[in-house]
């Protein structure tokens, strides 16, 4: 509960803006809290008379806190490939450990995962727990999940990152739930609080307009699932030396209630949009379906992925895997490029953490132009190819 | 088939601004709607019923001002509303809110089929829908596209993956989560609008639905949010001048790092 000492308040309202939730409002000269409140604490922390203050029973702590130890990557393997997200992964796990003094563990779930422990060693493992068996030739929560929740409950790792893929993202909220474990989605940060070991998660929450710094002081495993490209893998080094541990998985937690038929992987490499340094996308300014030629042979000339707004996959101009923004995916490549997209907040939520963002647009007042750090206003079918143009141009001076 | 829709009520993005000057959240008139997600689990959950015969409930967690969401689910089709509001709930993260949408459901009795939507737009965890199968002990699926087959036993899916999709079949009950592209909700009928205006719904408190207090609310919650801040911002827009020409070779040279 969120407590107001009236006698101390000012009512002076910073209070009622630093909330994101517009759950505090000054009403006759004092703070009052309504229902929306989250108990977020942003209010308690900017209240300069100390005021606010947040009461309630403390979250039980868990009895052995101090005997989990170690930094694990899930890394995600899936038909024969190994998604990049775990390399950089790693890179952020290697910081982490050294800053606790503690190894740095892999765990790898497929079949024919072949000499790829070998290289997550390379780029900075200390142990690789390889689990590798024909039943896991195809993902399943239930089989992925039990694989992991019966390794964490052995080694007692004291933080578990993964990727924030479609597969991060769907079974490791279940592992984290059925150890009672706290959870970050999304996480574009980490950090170890040195004096408590607590790790520090920095997501964005509500489409990237707020970040939040959240911890799990109460219980072990601290999880998060880590953005891909925000994160920097560490160079593959071939003398690093490391221990690989096969495991072979009780034949009960390969049992699963879900039979996958059939896994289909676009031959298209260009739809894991979020795994893409650039992209080109495409919005409604295009008029219509053909526009998305001049934006693959854009794409294609800088090697780029194609992205879209919700309007013009509503349309059927393109398929639904390559949507940013709110209903779509998110995205942070080094270099957006939006031709043709009027940049509603819901597309904008899910790209303005790119580091670069070019709009093309004829409408001077789009609101693209807001977000973008380099805008050209006019038309992109004529913009387009003498951007092409002179790329390739660049390219040979 | 009796199915239950998770629904959230949620700030409608278009509403919230942010205000370049103090980089606060402006929310005056910001509007809450259904988290787009979920409509499109109700929609998919009005089909199934409409094909297999059944009921649709819909289930909300929040302060009461939710029931809007529940009223709007009735006139979309769903049957019956729950919403269960406590002050006790507040601060929640997703392990405490699962737990409490899981304690709800078994106050709501049997079902075969529980449908969220793949994350809500406030939030855009994606952690409340697989943390309630597993409350539940049911297995889940996540981020559905399409439903092949659909019967009393069994659904045939097709699950969207980040590089295609995988097609699951799996026997109920089940949970699942599911995609924009997996249908195209209904606008409400004169007749839903009206079932929708006489719709009671039962609110349901911590105690109603028998949950542990040290499992819900703040002192549930394994996660805590130790501070809230703007994110960095994003350098001066550079301004490109001369013809469309001109700026385009200026902008080659800006962006030729990346290319």
């Amino acid at each position: 509960m969120l407590i107001v000492d009236s006698e101390l308040c000012i009512g002076c309202g910073v209070c009622e803006e630093s909330c994101a939730f517009g759950a505090i409002e000054v009403i006759d000269g004092c703070a009052v809290v309504g229902d929306a409140c989250t108990l977020c604490g942003a209010c308690v922390e900017n209240c300069e008379v100390e005021a606010l203050q947040i009461e309630g029973a403390e979250k039980s702590v868990q009895a052995d806190l101090d005997s989990w130890r170690g930094v694990w990557v899930y890394c995600e393997f899936r038909a024969g490939t190994l998604a990049p997200v775990s390399l950089e992964l790693l890179g952020a796990g290697r910081k982490l450990a050294d800053a606790r003094g503690v190894h740095l563990s892999a765990v790898l779930i497929g079949a024919g995962t072949g000499d790829t422990a070998q290289r997550l060693i390379g780029h900075g493992a200390d142990i690789v727990y390889q689990v590798d068996d024909p039943a896991l030739a195809y993902f399943t929560d239930e089989a992925y999940g039990a694989v992991l929740i019966d390794l964490i409950k052995k080694h007692k790792p004291e933080i578990v990152l993964a990727g924030a893929t479609a597969i991060g993202r769907s079974f490791i909220p279940g592992v984290a739930n059925s150890l009672g474990a706290g959870l970050t989605a999304d996480c574009t940060h980490l950090d170890i609080r040195l004096d408590d070991g607590a790790l520090l998660q920095t997501r964005p929450a509500f489409g990237g307009n707020i970040m939040a710094t959240i911890v799990c002081l109460s219980s072990r495993p601290q999880m998060s699932t880590v953005r891909p490209k925000v994160m920097q893998a560490m160079e593959f080094d071939a003398a690093r030396q490391g221990k690989i541990v096969n495991v072979t998985p009780d034949p009960v937690l390969l049992q699963t209630k879900v039979r996958v038929l059939e896994s289909v992987v676009f031959e298209q490499d260009d739809v894991n949009i979020q795994e893409s340094d650039i992209l080109v996308a495409g919005g409604r300014g295009m008029d219509n379906a053909k526009g998305f030629e001049l934006i693959r042979e854009l794409a294609d000339s800088i090697d780029a992925a194609v992205a879209a707004s919700r309007a013009v996959v509503d349309a059927g101009w393109i398929g639904y895997p390559h949507q940013v923004g709110q209903t779509g995916k998110t995205v942070a490549p080094k270099l957006y490029i939006a031709c043709g997209i009027s940049g509603a907040i819901q597309h904008v939520a899910g790209m303005q953490s790119s580091e670069t963002i070019v709009a093309i647009n004829r409408d001077e007042n789009a609101p693209i132009f807001d977000v973008a750090d380099f805008g050209i206003v006019g038309d992109m079918y004529k913009i387009i190819p003498m951007l092409i143009s002179k790329i390739e141009g660049h390219r040979k001076s | 088939m009796k199915i239950i829709v998770c629904v959230k009520q949620v700030p409608d993005a278009k509403d919230v601004r942010l205000d370049p000057k103090t980089n606060t959240l402006a929310r005056e008139g910001v509007q809450s709607i259904m988290n787009p997600y979920d409509q499109y689990a109700l929609e998919e959950a009005v089909l199934l019923k409409e094909q297999l015969g059944g009921e649709v409930t819909v289930l909300s967690m929040g302060p009461p001002q939710a029931v809007d969401v529940l009223r709007q689910a009735i006139s979309l089709g769903a049957d019956h509303g729950v919403l269960v509001s406590d002050r006790a709930f507040a601060g929640a993260d997703t392990w405490a809110t699962s737990y409490t949408l899981a304690k709800a459901i078994h106050k709501i009795g049997d079902f075969d089929l529980i449908l969220c939507g793949k994350q809500a737009i406030d939030g855009d965890t994606a952690q409340v829908g697989p943390g309630l199968a597993i409350q539940l002990d049911i297995p889940f699926v996540t981020c559905i596209q399409k439903v092949r087959e659909a019967s009393e036993s069994e659904l045939v899916l097709e699950r969207m993956m980040d590089d295609g999709y995988d097609v699951v079949a799996v026997s109920l009950p089940v949970l699942l989560t599911v995609v924009k592209d997996l249908n195209i909700p209904r606008i409400p009928s004169l007749k839903g609008k009206m079932k929708a205006k006489k719709a009671e719904f039962k609110i349901l408190s911590a105690e109603d639905i028998g949950a542990d207090s040290a499992c819900i609310g703040l002192a549930g919650s394994p996660t805590q949010v130790v501070s809230v801040f703007p994110p960095p911002p994003r350098g001066e827009r550079a301004v490109l001048t001369g013809t469309v020409e001109e700026q385009i070779e200026q902008l080659v040279e800006k962006i030729a790092v990346y290319l």
